[in-house]
């Protein structure tokens, strides 16, 4: 094993007495792949959740914001959102948390057969919903330019797209890695990190679409 | 010292491991020779120590402009420059000052001293690291280039709307601001993440919660402030960019938009904004005080409770910007009473500093005079600011050069005084070499003089009604004196910083060899050599207490066996600091220029066609892809230490 090679030779002995009393801890063993907040790159996309998760909390604040002082939401009469793609896209972004939790399942069994298996139907899946999402964006009924209304929930929506897009591109890439098998152990814990992203981003759809497209109708 | 002695020929002496360890350290962590090595290196001692020359670049700039204004102001009626350059003098003044020196400086002094102080060779993600300095780069030469055209934005550092909205500032000049906050929020974001994660999973082994330094508690809070505020700026811009170039209504008052809601955005970002410069500056007073007082910093719970109770009430203040415009009066009264509130952990730490002082035996160096100047200049400023926190007192002097004296006193007396004050202290670390300290004494008196006498006559000027940002103003109204005395303070402002640019340039080439540890000081940077080697330590540390240099023991147990022949930080637990895991860190890679000329051009040509979005962004995915896709399998250890790979 190559940790063998790097642990200290003889003439590594303690030196001076005071040397020679000192506890060694020798940390070459450790491993260099681990799952979960142990690893460093959790940490990154935690980071980058929080950076987003606050992006998002401010387009909603804003929507509130200017909801609060206007008389009619939507202005326009009769210009409600429509709940049919809305909807099914709804289920296909909860949905699609189930392969990506497969494949953090496989990925943490180390199981690369199982990882490219889940991880490429759930990057269809995600390519899936970006394709209904411009579906959705017809559904909403208003111009960005139409009045400020129109502009908040144009806001919102291509706010949470955007995320949509760059969580998609990057569930692709580690696929290919995967199916083309160039895989290397920390691409396992990147799979776990990726479910995870996927798990927020479903998340924060769940209440964007409350206040998109059902608060009007229902307030 | 320099790099550890190489085996020379005819030195017939056996290397011990710990040599042969430091020799492979620095096959492992070079950078390629030459300008190659310039642009792909992801040290983040290099990356950081370029991000404050930057910056310094960017403060010289922002002071000529503030110059040019001086000078304009120094008699009724001047004519040095028009309204238009006037406009674009001082919103490109207060842009600069904030967002491409006083937040990033502090955070490049994070990114330079946090991996050091908590024994990491490394920030945790280093190419984004470099990543975040090249974007930074970008978003400050579109800001200077523009002012250089004659198309800098012109509608105040805080952009307010509708002046800033497309009715009232149509062609380009605001649009350059909105898109240079993304540049740099995108840098500072990068930076936050990097400062949070490197704390808190790269310390050292023995670096428990309650072992970490003041200065990276400070930075810690600092980057969890950036989170919510950079986040803030960034999205606002880009609703104000879009309100500009697509026709959106979000502050389009006539088709349900609200101009107020910006402000709330703007300050939501803005205020929490001083913090962020503020906070990493107590951090540094805490980091040079024990070493010219030669006693640990007094009171170090209640230091680290109030910078993070300053953090989350930073966020809790921003409506008392916006006294004026008509909010309810039970806000008022509430912001009145948390912007008193935050005085409270302000002045816990004051005491802590002042106790640490009296009890022990302080040392008059210009570090520790650019802390006491930082007490008398950063105190008038908090007390002004408990003036313009009362509503009434507010209303009076809003827009006056009153609160430009009160900015100026919190973010100079707050931010910079400390800044410089640090940089001498951790010069020989950065340089190995000493500063001149009668230059340093001199330096220190012309800045002291010089800030007061610029901007104490500005209370004066701002109670007698002078207001912000005019060009000019007539004669008679007895304005003419303390303007005067104004300008003569900023040209002493100015001399002054020429002699700290002279005293680093010729101490960096000639001062005397400052050695390891010139001031015995107590935290982790100064075990490594001066400057630090890429690697940073050649064992990690192990950390026995608080001040970790003073509190070390002769047999302190040793970290061994951290594979030296590859990029290898030791991962430990987030709370105890216990050995984890070992991450491997890439090598220099030209990567991050390339993504962040993507960058560029995205950002850039969203400024003129929303069809960037497409464009730019199939540009960002090409770069991120060639960044990420796997070059090469590695044959590493797994949880269980199983190889999946050598399994298959």
């Amino acid at each position: 094993m190559r940790g063998d090679e790097r642990r200290i030779g003889p003439d590594a002995l303690p030196q001076t007495p005071a040397e020679r009393e000192r506890l060694r801890i020798d940390v070459s063993l450790l491993p260099e792949a681990v799952f979960g907040h142990r690893g460093v790159t959790w940490w990154a996309t935690t980071g980058f959740m929080l950076i987003e998760g606050t992006t998002v909390v401010l387009m909603l604040a804003s929507y509130l914001y200017l909801r609060l002082s206007s008389a009619e939401w939507p202005p326009r009469p009769g210009s409600d959102p429509n709940l049919l793609w809305p909807t099914v896209n709804l289920l296909v972004i909860l949905g699609k948390c189930v392969p990506f939790y497969l494949a953090s399942k496989s990925a943490k069994r180390l199981d690369p057969a199982g990882v490219r298996t889940w991880m490429t139907v759930g990057t269809a899946l995600g390519f899936v919903a970006l394709g209904i999402r411009a579906l959705e964006f017809e559904s909403l009924n208003v111009h960005w330019n139409e009045n400020a209304y129109g502009s908040a929930v144009w806001g919102i929506m291509v706010a949470h797209t955007i995320l949509m897009v760059s969580d998609v591109l990057e569930s692709a890439v580690i696929a290919a890695i995967f199916l083309l098998h160039k895989e290397e152990p920390k691409h396992f814990p990147d799979v776990e990190d990726d479910a995870m992203y996927e798990y927020f981003l479903a998340a924060v759809w769940v209440v964007l679409f409350a206040f998109v497209f059902l608060s009007p109708r229902a307030f | 010292m320099s790099a550890p002695l190489p085996a020379r020929e005819g030195n017939e002496r056996e290397l011990t491991a710990y040599e042969r360890e430091a020799l492979e350290l620095e096959r492992t962590w070079r950078d390629p020779p030459g300008l190659w090595g310039w642009v792909t290196t992801v040290d983040s001692k290099r990356i950081a120590i370029r991000y404050i020359v930057t910056c310094m670049v960017f403060f010289s700039l922002g002071g000529v402009n503030a110059l040019i204004m001086r000078t304009q102001l120094w008699r009724p009626e001047n004519g040095v420059v028009g309204p238009d350059q006037y406009n674009q003098l001082f919103t490109v003044h207060g842009t600069n000052m904030m967002f491409l020196f006083a937040v990033p400086i502090m955070l490049a002094v994070g990114l330079y001293f946090v991996p050091l102080m908590v024994g990491a060779r490394n920030v945790a993600f280093p190419r984004l690291n470099a990543l975040g300095y090249w974007v930074f780069l970008w978003g400050g030469l579109l800001l200077w280039v523009s002012q250089l055209l004659d198309m800098g934005p012109d509608a105040g550092w805080f952009a307010y709307v509708p002046l800033a909205g497309p009715e009232f500032s149509p062609g380009k000049r605001v649009d350059t601001w909105a898109q240079m906050i993304t540049f740099t929020e995108i840098a500072g974001l990068i930076a936050a993440i990097n400062i949070i994660v490197t704390t808190f999973k790269l310390r050292a082994p023995g670096m428990t919660v309650s072992r970490i330094p003041v200065f990276v508690w400070a930075m810690v809070v600092t980057a969890f402030m950036v989170i919510f505020a950079l986040s803030t700026i960034a999205t606002a811009s880009q609703m104000l960019a879009m309100d500009r170039l697509v026709g959106t209504h979000f502050f389009n008052v006539a088709e349900g938009g609200d101009p107020i809601l910006w402000q709330h955005l703007f300050w939501w970002f803005g205020h929490p904004e001083v913090y962020i410069v503020f906070i990493p500056a107590t951090g540094m007073i805490s980091a040079t005080l024990p070493a010219f007082v030669r006693r640990p910093v007094f009171g170090y719970t209640a230091l680290v409770l109030s910078t993070i109770a300053t953090g989350f009430l930073g966020f809790g203040v921003w409506v008392h910007h916006m006294f004026v415009t008509g909010v309810l009066q039970l806000a008022s009264s509430f912001f009145t009473a948390s912007s008193v509130m935050i005085t409270i952990p302000t002045a816990i730490q004051i005491f802590c500093w002042i106790a640490t002082i009296w009890m022990g035996r302080p040392w008059f160096a210009t570090p520790m005079l650019y802390i006491l100047g930082f007490f008398v200049t950063f105190i008038i400023g908090g007390v002004t600011g408990v003036m313009v926190a009362s509503v009434p007192f507010d209303m009076q002097v809003h827009d006056t050069h009153f609160v430009v004296a009160h900015l100026h006193y919190v973010l100079i007396g707050g931010g910079v005084m400390p800044l410089i004050g640090a940089f001498y202290y951790w010069f020989p670390k950065w340089t190995g070499r000493m500063y001149n300290e009668a230059l340093g004494r001199l330096q220190f008196a012309l800045f002291f003089i010089g800030v007061n006498v610029t901007f104490f006559p500005l209370h004066i000027l701002g109670l007698n009604g002078m207001p912000r940002r005019i060009y000019t103003y007539p004669e008679g109204l007895g304005w003419t004196g303390p303007n005067q005395v104004a300008t003569v303070g900023a040209y002493i402002l100015a001399v002054s910083v020429v002699l700290l640019v002279v005293n680093v340039v010729t101490s960096a080439r000639a001062g005397l060899p400052a050695g390891n540890d010139p001031w015995a000081a107590d935290s982790l940077e100064w075990a490594t050599t001066s400057p630090p080697r890429p690697y940073g330590f050649v064992r990690p540390p192990v950390v026995q207490g608080r001040s970790a240099l003073w509190s070390r023991t002769p047999d302190a147990p040793e970290i061994v066996g951290l594979p030296t022949d590859r990029r290898m930080n030791l991962v430990t637990t987030a709370m105890d600091a216990e050995p984890d895991n070992l991450h491997e860190e890439p090598g220099p890679t030209v990567w991050p220029l390339i993504a962040s000329i993507a960058v560029a051009v995205l950002f850039i040509w969203l400024m003129y066609h929303p069809s960037a979005v497409i464009g730019g962004g199939f540009l960002v995915m090409l770069a991120l892809l060639g960044w990420g896709w796997p070059r090469g399998r590695q044959n590493v250890r797994h949880d269980g230490a199983v190889d999946p790979l050598e399994v298959a």
